[in-house]
């Protein structure tokens, strides 16, 4: 028997800013082998770099998924600790979207996450987003102090948040903790994540209060009780035996 | 003057020619690049069952133009679900490569399984053997092992707790994994006949390493004991064989301890089936053994230094990282825990 032909999967793009250290080839290998797992999925990935490196380049040659490499330095004055991270690559993958589908008609179908390059992703979780009207919500694992942080659900619908830190913002979510369609940051083309005026640790709720309401949040995860993403941190690695003196003969990259 | 005139006289139907064409041209273009999108998505994903269409890695191919047309309609391909065949099919000809991965539970463990297994499921021919600390098989890791539909199989051995020196501590002197891994060795034994074994490639894999997908291709041609580089140990950003000009391995480039018989970390070696078939008692030394010297109380019974092979470009291309997963601050969980226990992590 015939069935009819389904319409155009929506594209899950997935924006990753990075940085270079010893792991990241390692980072983004393993993210990548996730990545590929997962169809029509659309790897954005912005470096922190005033050029684009040489082992990213690579890496997105070979990548074996479709890739925008970007780039933008973070100014040195914000490389303090405390203050939020990795803000313009966000924005750059936020704006290289918009500049890329502005001129489209609406509504265009499409989803937007944050993925960066240390966390933990299940295939699950790009099933649950790949459905997101607005904005859709899940746990995220290993944050806040916690095993888990989640949105707290009733009747379909988030009415409180379930966190370690500042239960108090008002959306009390991780990064890895929400998707937005693509058609929500098209309307809204002057949200962004801000520097001026956000405190650490709000970039999430600055954000999401540009584009959305608690009341219109999408619960994925059966009802935000599954853990699918996982906010892993790597161990930085240790490099006490490289010489200072006498290097290798060969350039092996890492 | 008279040319001017005709110059500008060719020019202006030329404008409107090339008018015409653009708007005649271009909404046929943009639907067949409408079209052409719609019914590539689709096509994607391939039935499993699907005895027609020829297998192609789908991981590698979601933009390429490659796609398998069956003489049926286009339309029939169409699933609801856009699952990629995972993992690929068995392939008759390619040796077998054997994943050995001692685990044990903390609140990383699913993290680094679930990744681990995003990695394994684009190996063809790949069996699994995932071996847990503990004194019985776990749900949440059964459950894992079913979900992921990888060629799998479960075991579990408790590595033993010395009460009398530190309570509840593991027995220190036991290297973490080394039963686990000895448990997967002699399930192998049992397992397979060495006179009649389907060809078959070990690897002792950690949960929390990173793995490129072309080591294991890499791996798949050990004739008794491969070796390559790996990033992140013994305080280098790697340590590798050295190999001479003849391709043979001579020496291990490493800082800490050289001169060990094979001072190679656990992830950069595999081991022909045949081998651990035929020398059936050469297990990881359980007790006394200095750190670092795991990996050769094993090796120095399979092989020497000159059978070694070296894979990676003569050791010189990195392929596995030996990443270690930071601890995670559960400082709000308190004593009693917080979270609910029974929202699996």
């Amino acid at each position: 028997p015939r069935r009819r032909p389904e319409a155009a999967l929506p594209t899950i793009y997935a924006i990753t800013p990075t940085y270079s250290r010893p792991v990241q080839k390692a980072e983004l290998t393993r993210l990548a082998n996730t990545f590929r797992q997962v169809s029509r999925l659309h790897w954005i990935l912005v470096e922190d770099a005033a050029a684009r490196s040489e082992l990213v380049t690579r890496f997105v040659a070979a990548a074996g998924l479709p890739c925008t490499h970007l780039h933008v330095p973070t100014p040195r004055r914000y490389k303090r600790p405390g203050l939020p991270r990795a803000t313009e690559q966000r924005n750059a993958g936020l704006a290289w979207l918009r500049q890329r589908h502005q001129h489209l008609p609406p509504p265009q179908p499409g989803v937007l996450f944050f993925a960066d390059d240390d966390n933990t992703y299940s295939l699950e979780l790009f099933q649950e987003m790949r459905t997101t009207r607005k904005v859709s919500v899940w746990p995220v694992g290993l944050v806040g102090g916690r095993r888990y942080e989640r949105p707290v659900v009733e009747n379909g619908k988030v009415v409180g948040w379930y966190t370690g830190w500042r239960a108090d913002r008002p959306f009390a979510i991780d990064m890895a903790g929400f998707a937005v369609s693509l058609q929500v940051i098209l309307s809204h083309p002057k949200a962004v994540f801000k520097r001026r005026g956000s405190q650490p640790g709000m970039q999430e709720s600055d954000f999401l209060k540009q584009i959305t309401t608690v009341e219109e949040l999408e619960p994925k995860a059966n009802n935000c009780t599954k853990v699918l993403v996982w906010h892993t941190r790597t161990e930085k690695v240790n490099l006490a035996n490289e010489p200072k003196y006498h290097l290798d003969t060969v350039n092996i990259e890492v | 003057n008279e040319e001017l005139w005709v110059q500008s006289v060719l020019e202006m139907p030329k404008r409107r020619d090339i008018l015409a064409i653009v708007l005649i041209v271009l909404p046929w273009t943009l639907l067949i690049t409408v079209w052409h999108q719609s019914t590539i998505a689709p096509l994607l994903a391939v039935h499993k069952d699907d005895g027609g269409d020829s297998q192609r890695d789908l991981a590698a191919g979601l933009d390429s133009k490659e796609y398998c047309l069956s003489d049926r309609d286009i339309v029939e391909v169409v699933r609801t679900e856009y699952v990629y065949t995972r993992p690929p099919p068995w392939s008759d000809t390619l040796p077998t490569i054997h994943v050995v991965t001692p685990t044990y539970s903390r609140p990383v463990q699913k993290a680094e399984l679930t990744r681990l297994a995003n990695t394994l499921l684009h190996v063809p021919n790949l069996h699994w053997i995932l071996v847990e600390d503990s004194q019985r098989r776990t749900p949440l890791i059964t459950r894992l092992l079913r979900d992921t539909g990888l060629n799998y199989t479960h075991l579990n051995v408790e590595t033993p707790r010395n009460y009398k020196l530190r309570g509840d501590m593991r027995d220190p002197r036991i290297p973490r994994g080394t039963m686990q891994r000895n448990l997967a060795l002699r399930w192998l034994r049992e397992t397979f006949n060495k006179n009649n074994s389907q060809p078959g490639i070990v690897y002792f894999a950690d949960d929390d390493n990173t793995y490129s997908l072309e080591l294991f291709e890499e791996m798949r041609s050990t004739r008794k004991v491969s070796v390559w580089p790996v990033a992140f140990v013994g305080g280098l950003r790697y340590e590798s064989p050295r190999v001479n000009s003849a391709g043979k391995v001579y020496g291990w480039k490493t800082v800490f301890d050289p001169h060990r018989p094979f001072a190679i970390d656990m992830a950069g070696f595999a081991v022909n089936l045949r081998l651990i078939l035929q020398r059936s008692q050469a297990y990881f030394k359980l007790r006394g053994v200095k750190g670092g010297y795991q990996e050769s109380s094993l090796l120095r019974e399979l092989v020497t230094l000159s059978d070694l092979e070296p894979k990676a470009a003569n050791c010189t291309k990195i392929l596995v990282w030996h990443t270690r997963t930071e601890k995670p601050v559960l400082v709000n969980e308190g004593k009693k825990g917080f979270t609910d226990p029974n929202v699996e992590i």
